[in-house]
């Protein structure tokens, strides 16, 4: 069975590293971003089955990434990670898009579980 | 006084010498009028006279009798008009002397009815002719002094009025004057303090002074019953200068309150932008120290130790960038107190040159300096200036690639009355949208490397030294921020 592959985009480096090293222990397949727009590049050449992505960055943010993975890639699921203060605006608004929205500082754990879940329903 | 008041008095006083002066001159007049129908009464009482010499000498000459009844005809009239005026006459040449020529007159009647009814003796004749010489001569004699008197009277009158119109002249100039000064002085009053708002001075003016110490204590005491404790005590104003000083007073009181009130809630809604900027800014590096924490624990076994150190050494750089997040917050939310001391600002510039040489030669981009040579010293706490010059030349720096160049003038503002400081690159520069922001605290374009509070920290520095901070920037030629700083008038 393929792994699953899952994309982490966040403008912090860390973020990515350490999403990857912890998440590549499962047993996944990550790649990591720091440019929405390199990410969605890169989702037009290969499908991704989890898209992991903090809200606000430069450039291309976050919201525009839940909509266009929203319109173009249906089946591929979006957890959102931010540090934006008002997470329940954010859940009211991308309802419909996320499968998930967790505030940080992440508790990997749950963000595992999350993934984990989406993969199931997927 | 009210000005008002002093207005009013000034044209009183002004009315009343008019009017004395009207009183003056026609008393005057009236004076000459009498005289003049003296003179005119005289100048009769001549005429009578003359006519009764002529018939008289008719009489004598041609002996007729008809001249005799002329002349006593002649008495008669002139008896009876003396008598019709004797109050005029006897005002103007008194009592004794028109007792006197009653007297005189009744001799010639006398004489000539004793022609009439006697014989014409030579003696009679004799008699007649001096007593007529005697009337006339009496009566010319009146006619001069009464003519003489009038002449008195207008030469008098001439001088009386002159003098006069010089003494009401003056004083109406020296009290008109007086009284005016003080009308310019309050008027003076009320523009000194007009200037001073104009000039925002907001402080209360404190020129009223109490005339006395119980008209103090009334007012005070009659104010507060009025008031509530936390409107200002104001005086019963004296005048209208002092109204408008109270009413000024009041205003810069509420102006005072309001300014603080704003004050009060652009700080909060500062402190509200801050901390919701602070909690985002420092929620990365926290999420950052996080992750790394739950890896570390989670695949312990699997790193190597050169990853473990590399961890905690990220770690320990994350915590660094978070003090330094804290460090910008607790800069801008408490500006320091500018320590304003006279300097060159050339002097500042170039010592923050010295400071920031190797970031530029790390990064390989040009210094060019265009600082004009003499320029007058401003009132600068240099610390906090080369912080605001650190900020600006960084920015231009990060904007910039390797080779280009960066450029620092100085030269005397427009009014001659400030000092422009430029600093101008060749970056990429900043979109039209962006620029109403850049100075907004935690506005960023730099991602992970910018808190956002550089500008708006700068922006509070030159604001406390009552300076401008602005820019200039097209997409593709780079940027320029221009501080616009007052000269030091010592």
């Amino acid at each position: 069975m393929d792994s699953y592959r899952i994309m982490v985009i966040d403008d912090e480096k860390i973020v990515g590293n350490m999403a990857k090293l912890s998440l590549e222990l499962d047993g996944y397949m990550v790649e990591t971003f720091l440019n929405a727009g390199l990410a969605l590049d890169r989702l037009k050449e290969q499908k991704f089955d989890v898209v992991v992505t903090d809200l606000v960055m430069t450039g291309i943010d976050g919201v525009e990434v839940v909509r266009t993975v929203d319109k173009l890639y249906p089946e591929t699921k979006v957890i959102i990670i931010t540090a934006f203060a008002n997470i329940d605006t954010v859940l009211s608004t991308l309802e419909a898009e996320i499968h998930d929205c967790f505030p940080k500082p992440v508790k990997m754990r749950e963000l595992k579980e999350s993934i984990h879940r989406a993969l199931k329903k997927g | 006084m009210r000005i008002e008041y002093r207005i009013f008095a000034t044209s009183a006083f002004n009315v009343t010498l008019i009017i004395l002066v009207g009183i003056f001159a026609l008393h005057t007049l009236n004076v000459m009028l009498t005289k003049q129908r003296v003179v005119e009464i005289a100048d009769d009482l001549n005429t009578s006279f003359l006519e009764m010499r002529i018939s008289e000498k008719n009489y004598l000459l041609y002996n007729k009798k008809s001249a005799l009844f002329d002349i006593k005809n002649k008495i008669d009239t002139t008896m009876k008009s003396i008598g019709s005026v004797s109050s005029d006459i006897s005002r103007a040449i008194g009592e004794d002397n028109l007792t006197l020529l009653k007297t005189h007159l009744a001799k010639y009647s006398d004489i000539v009815e004793h022609i009439r009814s006697h014989e014409r003796t030579e003696e009679l004749q004799t008699a007649l002719r001096t007593e007529g010489k005697n009337l006339k001569d009496f009566s010319e004699t009146i006619a001069l002094m009464e003519r003489k008197q009038v002449n008195n009277i207008i030469t008098n009158s001439k001088r009386a009025l002159f003098l006069s119109f010089c003494v009401i002249l003056y004083s109406a100039v020296i009290v008109s004057h007086f009284l005016s000064r003080k009308i310019v002085m309050q008027l003076r009053q009320i523009e000194r303090c007009a200037i001073a708002i104009s000039k925002g001075n907001f402080r209360k003016i404190e020129d009223v002074q109490a005339k006395n110490e119980t008209e103090s204590i009334f007012n005070c005491i009659y104010w507060i019953k009025r008031f509530w404790e936390h409107i200002d005590y104001i005086r019963q104003p004296k005048d209208e200068v002092e109204s408008v000083i109270n009413a000024i007073n009041c205003m810069s009181g509420e102006l005072s309150n309001r300014e603080e009130a704003l004050l009060q809630s652009k700080k909060l809604a500062s402190m509200g932008i801050l901390t919701a900027g602070v909690a985002h800014e420092l929620t990365n590096p926290l999420n950052n120290i996080s992750m790394i924490a739950q890896t570390y624990e989670e695949a312990y076994d699997k790193l190597s130790i050169d990853d473990r150190v590399k961890f905690m050494r990220t770690i320990g750089e994350e915590t660094e960038r978070i003090r330094r997040i804290v460090r910008n917050l607790l800069d801008f939310s408490k500006p320091k107190e500018a320590n304003l001391k006279e300097a060159d600002i050339n002097t500042v510039i170039k010592k923050t040159l010295t400071l920031v040489q190797n970031m530029l030669d790390i990064s390989n981009i040009k210094t060019k300096l265009n600082l004009e040579e003499v320029l007058p010293k401003l009132l600068v706490d240099d610390y906090q200036m080369q912080q605001v010059f650190l900020n600006l030349i960084t920015n231009a720096v990060q904007a910039m690639s390797p080779g280009e160049e960066l450029s620092i003038s100085s030269r005397l503002g427009r009014n001659r009355d400030s000092v422009e400081i430029a600093i101008m690159d060749s970056g990429g520069g900043i979109c039209p949208e962006i620029i109403p922001h850049i100075f907004d605290p935690f506005f960023s374009t730099k991602g992970e490397g910018g808190t956002g509070l550089g500008l708006s920290v700068s922006y509070g520095i030159i604001e406390k030294h009552n300076g401008a901070i602005r820019v200039k920037s097209k997409p593709g030629s780079g940027t320029t921020f221009t501080i616009e700083l007052p000269v030091y008038n010592g």
